[in-house]
């Protein structure tokens, strides 16, 4: 079973992509921002990220960036989530190291189409 | 509920599983957003803070959004606009802002309350908040950049405004006219069940200044709409902003014909895989894990064979930096559970402590020596059982900040309206009390903090000719002392006059004195109706509904005073049990029956001689104590417990005392004082006159316990 790391500081958001993530046969780590992301990833064999980007502690793009810095996570997927689909953003992601992003509100069969694209 | 997004989630998810604990965040992000708006300082606005009321807006849009309420997604995407122009430091925070944010709060607050309802009926309208939200956004925006967007690398500097930009002839514009830069665009919205949903795109145009202008286009599919719109955001930002109203799927953006300005989006950035327009997704070319072109095909293919196990290892790992009051941290170290489930855990404890009070009433006449072993087991036990009580009793405990945290915006509101510059500090915060409790203590001391605020304290102007700061000073307190929690409200204002409740007091015929004490005279207050204009101060007065006050916390086998410094101000104490499940009795004893009397309300036993008791009207008996005459209750008379023993008569009293009044207790005898386990009698059976509850004693058999209040004012009417 693939295993996804699911970063957001929002329970509710976390709940929700969490049970879609897991209905869809992944294992899901729940991580509640950057930081904890950077522990989880440590302490468990993570297949793709899928964090949010707004988050207190470390946003999404500074993890991505802290997470292709470990030769582990080089090239696994790393998708952000966001609510502002701005070229400000897409160029940080990119510059960061991310492989996508995903805008927010985005419904749950949106989702999974979008992990089995990158998931491998 | 949740109508506007399920459409295109598909029948397979049920996205409403997730709204209780969505509400519950949300709840929790707006008073955060609320204490921060309170605590901000504008002249020097920290950026963290910023940052973090940002993001408590941008977390609640998000959840709302996700989750179809729409209505809070827009008000919070408002919100979210400004406070991230406010973190850009684009703008400068004017109270206005803090207003106008905090109004918005207490509007998505209610609009959440009404979806958790599930309210059906017209919800009510934000659009004025949303208008001036946006207009402080835009407020102090520099001449050409209306979009909130900071400009963008790629786009031409706009160029200074065209003097007449002329929309395409049918087109009726609703708003202000477009903003420098603006592109000339045709979006087409649908298929819709309901056109009228694309209505609520025009209202966007309506209450976003600087948005631009929209007018209808005649289309020829009866379940579409076409909109001229002229604006100058870019297609991104407009499906963000209709996407609130109708799925991105729904919308398309084409440059109108003959327009100079194009769908800038579909060009991108060189370095930015393209992104369709409606196109909620998108990877970056050549970056780690994108997917190749027929990568996509790949996966999915992939998806029929079985997918590949891979071991989850988990290393436990000791959390490294276990930072206190970390939101974070406090996430993942504390879990969410039913009320309910607590207090049945509770009463099974309860139940425990019983059986192993019977326990031990049983063992107490057994040979030490031959029992040696099952007695240190039920030491063992008894010490155990405590400890299990006192941990699951504090599962229940919180901290009064969740009461504490509510009176800094009261008092805002409270001050701005009444002209008065008033500050609040808190101490204590973190002391904690039953759940139970802080939910009834809630309104009383609403109160108190209100009055304070209200009659206490002194207008600016009166305060500074007195000698006195500017600012009065209202102080919350909380402290444990003992079994009790000691909740203090304090204030620097006028205080109590002596004098005038004195005055008062005469003028509503109850006895009093020139020579009471402070004490007693403030204890005037606290009668019932002693809450009139002149009391206190010529304008309005202390004591507005003291009565009630005092009568709840009653209630809670809690007490009241007050302490007042004419001039200098007024303290009131609260003094509460920690918990309503176990409380402090004393054990009386009436013929083979025994009652429980809260210790609280017991000021003091003695043995009466006959000849300090009178019999008066209708056979009811005043007693003597210390030149004072109080009533008599003979508890065998109102349980009328039955006497086999009809030479013994009941020569014990017990002063009671509730709201203000004493009565004495005729009984047996006294059988001492220990911690009882309070059971309702309302749930397990029905309301009886004169009792609050019932527990069980040691020996199995179930004691009542006394009402107090319901005795004296059984006695005093």
């Amino acid at each position: 079973m693939q295993s996804i790391l699911a970063v957001d500081d929002s329970p509710s958001m976390r709940k929700m992509v969490s049970f879609t993530l897991s209905g869809a046969g992944y294992h899901v780590v729940e991580a509640v921002d950057g930081q904890d992301a950077l522990e989880k990833a440590q302490s468990h064999a993570i297949d793709l990220v899928l964090a949010d980007q707004n988050m207190p502690r470390l946003d999404g793009i500074g993890l991505t960036r802290k997470l292709r810095e470990d030769p582990k996570f080089k090239t696994i997927p790393i998708l952000i989530l966001t609510t502002e689909s701005s070229d400000q953003m897409k160029q940080a992601g990119r510059a960061a190291g991310a492989t996508g992003w995903l805008v927010k509100p985005f419904d749950p069969n949106r989702l999974i189409e979008v992990i089995k694209k990158v998931i491998r | 509920m949740g109508e506007t997004y399920q459409e295109g989630a598909g029948a397979d998810f049920d996205l409403s599983q997730f709204y209780q604990i969505f509400f519950e965040e949300a709840g929790e992000n707006l008073d955060q957003m609320e204490h921060m708006l309170l605590d901000l300082d504008l002249e020097k606005a920290d950026d963290e803070e910023l940052n973090g009321i940002f993001r408590c807006a941008h977390s609640i849009k998000g959840g709302a959004a996700t989750f179809g309420f729409s209505d809070v997604a827009e008000l919070t995407h408002q919100m979210e606009s400004l406070l991230d122009r406010l973190r850009r430091h684009e703008l400068q925070p004017i109270p206005q802002m803090v207003d106008v944010l905090l109004e918005s709060a207490d509007a998505s607050r209610s609009l959440l309350a009404r979806h958790q309802a599930g309210a059906q009926d017209e919800a009510p309208s934000t659009a004025s908040l949303v208008r001036r939200i946006s207009e402080l956004a835009a407020g102090m925006v520099p001449a050409q950049g209306a979009s909130v967007e900071p400009p963008k690398p790629q786009s031409p500097p706009p160029p200074p405004p065209p003097p007449a930009m002329q929309a395409p002839s049918p087109v009726l514009a609703v708003a202000a006219p477009a903003p420098s830069g603006a592109r000339r665009l045709e979006v087409r919205i649908g298929p819709l069940d309901r056109v009228e949903q694309a209505e609520a795109i025009k209202e966007l145009f309506r209450d976003i200044p600087g948005l631009g202008t929209i007018g209808d286009l005649p289309c020829d599919d009866a379940q579409m709409r076409l909109f001229a719109v002229e604006t100058s955001s870019t297609d991104s930002d407009l499906l963000d902003l209709f996407a609130f109203h109708v799925s991105k799927e729904q919308v398309r953006i084409t440059a109108a014909a003959g327009s100079a300005g194009g769908a800038e989006d579909a060009q991108g950035d060189a370095e930015v895989a393209v992104v369709p327009p409606g196109e909620a997704y998108g990877f970056f070319s050549n970056a780690p894990g994108a997917p190749a072109p027929e990568a996509v095909a790949q996966a999915q293919a992939l998806q029929a064979i079985e997918p590949a196990s891979v071991v989850t290892r988990i290393v436990p790992k000791a959390s490294a930096e276990a930072k206190a009051g970390s939101q974070a941290q406090m996430e993942s170290t504390t879990i969410r559970v039913d009320v309910k489930k607590v207090d049945q855990l509770i009463n099974l404890v309860g139940e425990l402590v019983i059986t192993q009070a019977m326990l031990a009433q049983n063992s107490l006449g057994l040979d030490s020596a031959e029992h040696q072993q099952l007695l240190a087991g039920l030491a063992d036990l008894d010490r155990n059982t405590r400890d299990l009580q006192e941990s699951v009793m504090s599962i229940r405990m919180i901290p009064m900040s969740i009461v504490f945290s509510r009176f800094p915006r009261m008092l805002r509101d409270l001050a701005n309206k009444l002209g008065k510059k008033v500050e609040m500090v808190t101490l204590g915060e973190a002391t904690e009390l039953d759940k139970g409790l802080v939910e009834k203590i809630t309104d009383p001391l609403t109160h108190l903090v209100r009055n304070s605020g209200d009659h206490g304290i002194e207008l600016p102007a009166e305060r500074l000719a007195k000698g006195k700061p500017e600012h009065g000073t209202i102080t919350l307190s909380a402290s444990h002392q003992g079994g009790s929690i000691v909740i203090e409200v304090k204030d620097d204002g006028r205080g109590l006059s002596r004098e005038k409740i004195l005055n008062k007091a005469r003028e509503r015929g109850m006895d009093v004195s020139d020579q009471m004490s402070d004490a007693d005279v403030w204890q005037l207050i606290f009668a019932p109706g002693f809450s009139t204009a002149e009391v206190v101060t010529d304008v309005s007065g202390r004591g507005v509904g003291m009565d009630v006050v005092k009568r709840n916390i009653a209630a809670l086998n809690g007490t009241v005073e007050v302490d007042s410094s004419e001039g200098y101000g007024t303290k009131v104490s609260v003094r509460l049990p920690l918990t309503l499940a176990i409380m402090d009795g004393m054990s009386v004893g009436v013929g083979e029956e025994v009652y429980i009397l809260p210790l609280s309300s017991v000021v003091e036993s003695f043995q009466v001689n006959a000849e300090d008791v009178n019999t008066v009207a209708q056979g009811s008996q005043l007693v003597k104590v210390r030149d004072e005459y109080m009533p008599v209750i003979a508890l065998e008379k109102i349980f009328q417990v039955p006497r086999f023993d009809l030479d013994k008569s009941s020569t014990i009293m017990v002063v009671v005392e509730a709201e203000g009044n004493r009565v004495a207790l005729l009984v047996d005898e006294l059988l001492g004082q220990h911690q009882v386990v309070v059971k309702n009698l309302e749930s397990n059976y029905r309301k009886v006159p004169n009792v609050s509850g019932a527990t069980i004693l040691g020996d199995g058999r179930v004691a009542l316990i006394l009402d107090i209040g319901g005795l004296v004012r059984r006695a005093r009417h």
